[in-house]
């Protein structure tokens, strides 16, 4: 990874954040509110593929990890896991549908969230799967949904598509 | 088309489509075990020091920028807030027009300044007499959860006024919470309801012992370690406890008893109570400067 593109990567990471616990956090239905950390590590996997998904989820967990009173590590853990799996389950399609990328994202980040959720049950908080995923899931999933566009644009400019490596002058 | 030779006496070269295919499961698997390892040392206490002054530097960074953002975007959060609501708002617009009618606006601002007065003051002189001579800091409440799995508020006070985690914070009404980070110039607090806040009280004329536990944001407390047989009335207040290495100090409003009731061969009564603190509308606060186990 380049230098300009690691600095491009956290400066969207960054404003992710900050527009997240400035803004977002504020619109609360239900206890809830939308949280696009799942969906900006989703974006990275469709945007990148597998493995630059998997390092940005897990960066972008990681900011979001020091900025939440929860288990340290655990939003990095789902956010590696839900870029590289965007990654791997989407390289493969043909884009040209416009719901792919909505339809894509609020999977991967209701799927993150129930794992995250699995998790932190298995961690000894059983009230995270039976309390708190529910209202999670019903405002995070469709807000990644209509935040999709400008969020795979962010994306896609911090992690622009890599350079084809040297092969020698060989050509194809 | 990339070609692989075999050279005799060798292995085979791996494929570099093969070499592709598996770089980025090594990649994914090498984040795993970071992010596990992580989770391992903050799950066990070991790095809880180092992990909570990364998370404090951070909060330090963070805070100014965000304070600044919510300042200027709040209208946006505010619009689509309302927008998600518009049910709730039309209704309750309906209502305050047939208020506006019956009241001028003057009346209403000063109603309003009155209340707000009243809430300070309220502040100032504590109901209850077993805290009155912990010092405190007033604090304004800044922002509510920062995620969807923990039920907390932010302050705007920290360690530059005396702050520090593990410090019990209360309205005028009762027992809100406690600091579970403090960086500078801000504060996180843990709201009793969060799912891992716990709290020890003491109930009814021979001052038993129980367990407040919390469900989520928004749900009812739930009582533990109530024996069957217990009378607990409708609104029986909790309180507390104080004991010794508790994390609160004693004789603070925590709850009152919503429900009571008891399942045959059942250990202990199924009981739920309401914070005493309106933990939805909170404004001002105080953070007690007292510590667990001082």
């Amino acid at each position: 990874m380049k230098v300009t593109d690691l600095v491009r990567a956290s400066v969207v990471v960054v404003v992710a954040v900050v527009l997240q616990h400035g803004v977002l956090d504020a619109v609360v239905v239900a206890g809830a509110h939308p949280d696009v950390t799942l969906a900006l590590a989703a974006a990275g996997g469709y945007v990148a593929g597998p493995e630059r998904g998997a390092a940005f989820g897990f960066a972008t967990g990681l900011v979001a990890d020091l900025l939440v009173p929860t288990t340290f590590g655990l939003t990095a853990l789902v956010g590696s896991v839900v870029g590289y799996a965007t990654g791997v389950a989407t390289q493969g399609l043909v884009r040209s549908s416009w719901w792919l990328a909505p339809v894509a994202l609020a999977t991967a980040t209701g799927a993150g969230l129930t794992g995250y959720a699995t998790l932190g049950a298995m961690l000894g908080q059983p009230g995270m799967l039976r309390a708190d995923l529910g209202p999670a899931l019903a405002l995070s999933t469709p807000a990644a949904a209509v935040l999709a566009g400008p969020v795979l644009r962010a994306v896609a400019w911090a992690l622009p598509p890599a350079a084809p490596a040297y092969d020698g002058g060989r050509g194809r | 088309m990339a070609r692989t030779m075999t050279r005799p006496g060798r292995a085979p070269a791996m494929a570099p489509r093969q070499r592709r295919r598996r770089r980025p499961r090594a990649t994914l698997l090498l984040l795993v075990v970071a992010s596990i390892t992580l989770v391992t040392l903050d799950y066990r206490g070991n790095m809880r020091g180092t992990i909570d002054g990364a998370r404090r530097v951070a909060h330090d960074a963070f805070d100014p920028v965000q304070g600044a953002v919510r300042d200027v975007l709040r209208p946006v959060g505010s619009f689509v807030g309302g927008a998600l609501h518009y049910g709730a708002v039309t209704e309750q617009n309906a209502k305050l027009r047939t208020e506006l009618r019956r009241l001028q606006n003057e009346q209403l601002a000063q109603a309003d300044l009155r209340r707000r007065l009243a809430a300070l003051a309220a502040l100032e002189h504590l109901p209850w007499a077993s805290v009155d001579s912990i010092p405190t800091v007033a604090a304004t409440v800044v922002a509510g959860a920062s995620s969807d799995f923990a039920a907390t508020i932010t302050l705007d006070v920290g360690t530059a006024q005396g702050v520090a985690s593990g410090m019990p914070v209360v309205s005028g009404d009762g027992l809100v919470g406690s600091v579970v980070l403090a960086s500078s110039h801000h504060c996180t607090v843990r709201l009793i309801t969060d799912i891992r806040s716990q709290v020890g009280v003491r109930y009814g004329p021979a001052g038993s012992e129980a367990l407040v536990a919390g469900k989520g944001a928004g749900r009812a407390l739930e009582v533990d370690d109530v024996p069957p047989g217990t009378a607990l009335a409708r609104g029986e207040p909790l309180v507390t406890s104080g004991l010794q290495n508790a994390l609160y100090p004693g004789g603070i409003p925590v709850a009152t008893v919503v429900s009571s009731s008891v399942t045959a061969s059942a250990t202990q009564q199924q009981v739920t109570a309401r914070p005493a603190a309106d933990l939805a509308r909170l404004q001002y606060v105080d953070v007690l400067l007292w510590e667990p186990g001082s």
